[in-house]
């Protein structure tokens, strides 16, 4: 017996095949493998060693895995798949055996300073440290890509304080193989920003929860819908009142419970419009997108034709993964993807126009 | 059995390397179904496109003498799908698509891996109803609960998955391919090998479409909950429900530690406090549906029912439905290992059952909740154990050996609708008698001359 895993956690799977229906890869691929159920077989048969940690298979599907946690709700039992995720990748991807790209960008986001420097070249959101907070998170990938929703969030929310040294939540570390240092990067980061911290990524919510405990954390439409925010104005389109779809952000709504706030809070500005499959994972996955670009796309695929068929103006992202992946998956598209801190700065009359650009 | 070298070209050759699995690691997914303590170990995981792929897997299999196990989603509780003689795991989530959908006719052609929900959803959309409701429509294929003529949420007023087949296709294991039934709401040319597949767990041939019946969608349905001190309390609910002469579509039953591990899951405010919980629902015209809700809450509060509500809204009632749909993944919450039984006894006997399920249960210590069809006279109970405990899991194969006995006693099966796969075989003969167990077997040996479909499964 080896200790890759909890071995309460690994237990708790009863094979019932319940969340076979809402995993984006079995439905690819149709195969058992691919799904969270034969997922955790896999582990089963890792854990004492009766296959090698580098069984093809075993290589395979621990990346093909896309770590939404659509698994998770939706299991009666209670597995926690993202936690054996985890584990099982910190054994797949020790060391060397992390794809090289990830290893980078962990390398990066690692250090505080560096990710200072991208506030030299981009404006996001900066403000003095709060001592009490509530604190925004800027977030590595965002307060580069995407300087204009830390932005818009404080204009939106002028109490929320964006000091530019906080580092990295950790996550990106936690799930991919090294979960130890996205525990400390979180702790790190929770130690940094005192008081309540406000992301307005559904990814660094759900793994700062984890962590520094539920309490701490809120996602941007959760943190509004719980201020009472009133979203002022509208967002117009030709004239019209704008039509505007959400793409859920995997791990605020499996492993948060967010997915009411963002809708209602749209449907403040505009006509809201419910895609089919809005609460499915987009393909962007964090690393996912750079590491498996052509299954990404895969998943991306149905996601843009519901949202040409939706007829819609805007698609919002909660997440900046979600943003970059629907950006350009939409390129050439009449439909714009923003992030609902943008929709909301948008509709009150002081956000960046034409919206959806830097 | 390990396969010869041309064995592998073969299959390689008939589906595309693409669809063809050999090693370990892709293999292991397949040793078990979501039965537990059954695994097996497959020699290839095959996935064909289309009937002329079955047929092509099944003649090299023939030729060879290696065994195949047709599988939809292995979501069957039987182990009906472990590869217990290795051999070639079929897997049929390819073949996924609705071919029609006939309003005018009332059918619907579809490829056995299309998901039940997705037919139910796909007909709903066009106004109709496909009735066959199983706990895990969600995830099982037309063709698996055709193949154990699954039953479900609906059994009471609507029958089971048998009333719905009209036609299938099917590849026999000598590679032919057969057309029984089919769009004929009359049809009687021949034995009716169409029922004689429903229910045949992929020992006699590989479904590979099927026409199924469809509903005009009912215009109104409601569901509602009885609170009742005891699981025996409930079930004499149910009997007075029937004795009065309604009929509706849904009578569930689910006794306190069942609510507990579902409320845990699904939050639903559901009272835990009661000894059983009576979910009821029945769908038609307004006038009947009101009139029925009336009348069942009314003879379930004379039966000593302690409250009953009715779900505001319809989403309010699927709420309800995929509570009760949950309840044996949600019981594992309470024990890591939970061995499922599908007893059945005629409808008035279902109090005595129950009753007979709580002594057994006593008599062995050991922890069994139940859950189940009341209104079909079919019970779930529900043993749950620490898999680590010593000798845990043979009391429980003893306790059960004993409730299959009882339900015999009371005129009743060993199972209901899960099927008898590999985990039942041993009871077969308690149910059918030896005359009827060596038909079984005769009709076994002509679909299937070589033995190589599912072996030690029904029919061995
Ligand atoms: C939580 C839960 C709830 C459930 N609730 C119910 C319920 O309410 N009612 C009920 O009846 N069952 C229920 N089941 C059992 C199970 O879902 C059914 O037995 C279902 O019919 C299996 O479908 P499947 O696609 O998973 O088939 P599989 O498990 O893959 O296969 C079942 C059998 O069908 C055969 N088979 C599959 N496809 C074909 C084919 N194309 N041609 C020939 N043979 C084939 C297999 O060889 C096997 O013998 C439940 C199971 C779970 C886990
Ligand atoms: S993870 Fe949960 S839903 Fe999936 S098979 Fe295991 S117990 Fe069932
Ligand atoms: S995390 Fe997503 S991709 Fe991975 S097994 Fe769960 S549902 Fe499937």
């Amino acid at each position: 017996m080896s200790d890759i895993f909890d071995k309460d956690l690994l237990q708790r799977c009863i094979s019932c095949g319940f969340c076979l229906p809402a995993c984006p890869t079995y439905a690819l691929t149709g195969d058992e493998a691919s799904s969270p159920r034969g997922r955790i077989t896999l582990m089963r048969a890792l854990e004492p060693g009766e296959l090698a940690a580098d069984d093809p298979a075993l290589v395979e599907q621990s990346s093909f895995c896309l770590g939404c946690r659509a698994c998770e709700p939706v299991c009666p039992a209670g597995v926690r798949y993202g936690a054996l995720l985890e584990q099982w990748r910190d054994h797949q991807w020790r060391g060397r055996r992390r794809p090289w790209p990830a290893r980078l960008l962990m390398g990066i986001v690692a250090r505080a300073w560096l990710l200072g420097l991208q506030g030299l070249a981009r404006r996001h959101a900066r403000t003095r440290p709060a001592p009490a907070g509530p604190s925004l998170l800027l977030g590595c990938v965002e307060r580069g890509l995407y300087p204009g929703v830390s932005r818009a969030a404080v204009r939106l929310r002028p109490e929320l304080a964006a000091p530019s040294r906080q580092g990295c939540c950790g996550a990106l570390h936690a799930h991919n193989g090294d979960s130890a240092a996205g525990a400390r990067l979180a702790r790190t980061l929770g130690g940094r920003l005192p008081g309540t911290i406000v992301t307005t990524a559904g990814g660094c919510a759900a793994h700062l929860a984890e962590h520094l405990g539920r309490d701490r954390v809120r996602e941007f439409g959760e943190y509004l819908a719980e201020q009472g925010h009133r979203p002022a104005g509208e967002v117009r389109v030709a004239g019209r009142r704008a039509r505007v779809a959400l793409q859920d952000s995997c791990h605020g709504r499996n492993a948060l419970g967010v997915h009411r706030q963002p809708r209602q809070l749209i449907a403040a500005v505009a006509d809201y419009v419910e895609l089919p499959g809005a609460a499915d994972c987009c393909g962007a996955a964090g690393t996912y997108a750079l590491l498996r670009p052509h299954d990404s796309r895969r998943v991306l695929a149905p996601k843009l034709a519901a949202i040409e068929q939706a007829d819609v103006d805007f698609v919002v992202a909660v997440n900046p993964g979600c943003l970059r992946q629907l950006r350009r998956g939409l390129r050439g598209s009449r439909v714009r993807a923003v992030h609902l801190a943008e929709l909301l700065a948008l509709a009150g009359g002081n956000g960046p126009y034409p919206p959806g650009r830097r | 059995m390990r396969l010869g070298a041309t064995a592998v070209r073969a299959l390689t050759k008939a589906v595309g390397e693409e669809h063809v699995r050999f090693t370990p690691g892709e293999l292991a997914p397949y040793r078990r179904d979501a039965t537990p303590l059954f695994t097996g170990h497959p020699d290839a995981v095959v996935f064909p496109a289309d009937t002329g792929e079955v047929a092509a897997v099944l003649g090299v299999a023939t030729e060879h003498g290696i065994p195949v196990v047709p599988r939809g989603a292995g979501s069957n509780l039987c182990a009906a799908t472990v590869p217990s003689h290795g051999g070639i795991v079929l897997v049929l989530t390819r073949l996924n698509r609705i071919l029609e959908l006939s309003r005018d006719e009332l059918l619907a052609r579809v490829q056995p891996g299309v998901a039940v929900a997705r037919l139910a959803e796909t007909a709903a959309h066009a106004g109709l109803l496909y009735p066959p409701d199983p706990g895990s429509r969600g995830v099982a294929t037309v063709g698996g609960t055709i193949a154990t003529c699954a039953g479900g949420l609906r059994g009471l007023k609507y029958g089971v998955t048998r009333n719905y087949v009209l036609g299938l296709e099917a590849v026999l294991p000598t590679g032919e391919t057969i057309r029984t039934g089919g769009r004929l709401w009359k049809d009687v040319a021949g034995y009716d090998l169409t029922r004689l597949l429903t229910g045949s767990e992929g020992t006699l041939a590989v479904i590979t479409e099927a026409t199924v019946a469809l509903l005009p969608m009912p215009s109104h349905s409601r569901t509602g909950v009885a609170y009742f001190g005891s699981l025996a309390e409930a079930g004499q609910a149910v009997s007075a429900i029937l004795a009065a002469g309604v009929v509706p579509a849904t009578l569930e039953f689910l006794d306190r530690k069942c609510v507990a591990a579902v409320e845990a899951h699904a939050r639903l405010g559901l009272r835990t406090d009661a000894g059983a919980l009576l979910l009821f629902g029945d769908d038609g015209p307004i006038e009947v549906v009101a009139g029925n809700m009336v009348r069942i809450r009314t003879l379930c509060t004379e039966a000593g029912a302690w409250e009953t509500t009715l779900a505001e809204d319809v989403a309010a009632a699927d709420a309800l439905l995929a509570a009760r749909r949950c309840s044996l993944p949600a019981l594992s919450r309470l024990g890591a290992l939970t061995i499922l039984e599908d007893a059945t006894v005629p409808r008035p006997r279902l109090a005595d059952m129950v009753a007979r399920i709580d002594e057994i249960a006593d008599r062995h210590g050991l922890h069994i909740a139940t859950f189940g069809h009341a209104g079909d006279g079919n019970l779930h109970p529900t043993c749950v154990l620490d898999p680590g405990e010593h000798g845990a899991a043979d009391r429980a194969h003893k306790a059960f050996a004993e409730i299959f006995a009882a339900a015999l006693e009371l005129g009743g099966t060993i199972t209901g609708e899960h099927g008898v796969g590999a985990a039942k075989l041993p009871f077969l003969a308690d149910r059918v008698g030896d005359a009827q167990l060596a038909l079984l077997r005769r009709v076994k040996q002509a679909f299937d001359p070589a033995g190589i479909l599912n072996p030690g499964k029904l029919g061995s």
